[in-house]
């Protein structure tokens, strides 16, 4: 039998609320590719969001911190869950998206 | 999407691809003919001697991409078996880069369906190449894959 373990102050916080707290925490990994990925630096990163962007949103957040990104939009495409998907599909928790410079395989 | 047959090779590889097995493995006795598409290092980029490439790929978009090419083939033509692999990494001039072979009972449809894998490999899957030269690098220039342009929406109830 384990020993009650008393509760902690931080966690007695929400206890009897009528509303238990709800998390509306949106975790969305991301990727870059190609020269993308030389200009922010980093092939995946992690990010919350307390509402749910749009993929749009999302390279504009990237943009702003690296505004040599911004000059690649309209030579970018989007993928959500490694399908091609559109600019103003919003996202869920748990997504993976990626921003795909042109294509140059083969 | 239609189920793949299960002798069919999609691959993404980082050594020498090896093409008389995968060659061998797409000849079936049943089949007339076979088409192999070589894709390979060219020794300069408009007109700059080239010292190698590096590819790079989104590994399991492009996996499934290869395999959604397989698929369609199978529905549009004639065939028997499909081999599609694509190595990554570093590769020097004159090595195999994509490998594509199609079997089929006749010569047309092994032609069609291997010109439209390679011409949809190209376009679709997300496979990007560096090519290095004696004072630099540069991405190579490509193709922007076709992506849905809005999102369809419900209209609103009236």
């Amino acid at each position: 039998m384990l020993k009650p373990v008393p509760l902690a102050p931080s966690s007695s916080a929400g206890y009897n609320s009528p509303v238990p707290p709800v998390s509306q925490t949106i975790r969305v990994t991301v990727l870059f590719f190609g020269r993308l990925k030389e200009l922010t630096g980093h092939p995946e990163h992690s990010i919350e969001f307390t509402d749910a962007p749009t993929i749009e949103h999302l390279f504009a957040l990237y943009a702003a911190r690296h505004p040599e990104l911004a000059k690649y939009r309209s030579s970018v495409v989007a993928s959500r869950n490694q399908e091609f998907t559109a600019w103003d599909t919003p996202l869920r928790s748990g997504d993976e998206v990626a921003f795909l410079p042109p294509v140059s395989g083969g | 999407m239609a189920k793949l047959p299960h002798d069919d090779i999609y691959q993404l590889v980082r050594e020498p691809i090896d093409m008389a097995a995968l060659a061998r493995h797409v000849r079936a006795p049943e089949d007339g003919a076979m088409v192999i598409f070589d894709g390979f290092v060219r020794n300069q980029s408009h007109n700059r001697p080239t010292l190698y490439l590096d590819y790079e790929a989104y590994e399991s978009m492009a996996l499934a991409k290869m395999r959604e090419i397989g698929a369609q083939l199978h529905e549009k033509y004639r065939i028997h078996r499909v081999s599609v692999v694509h190595r990554l990494g570093r590769l020097e001039v004159g090595e195999t880069s994509v490998f594509i072979a199609v079997s089929a009972p006749h010569r047309a449809a092994a032609f069609d369906a291997c010109r439209f894998a390679i011409d949809t490999l190209k376009r679709t899957v997300p496979i990007w190449k560096k090519e290095y030269f004696e004072d630099g690098a540069v991405w190579a220039d490509g193709e922007l894959p076709p992506a849905p342009a809005a999102t369809p929406r419900a209209k609103p109830a009236s």
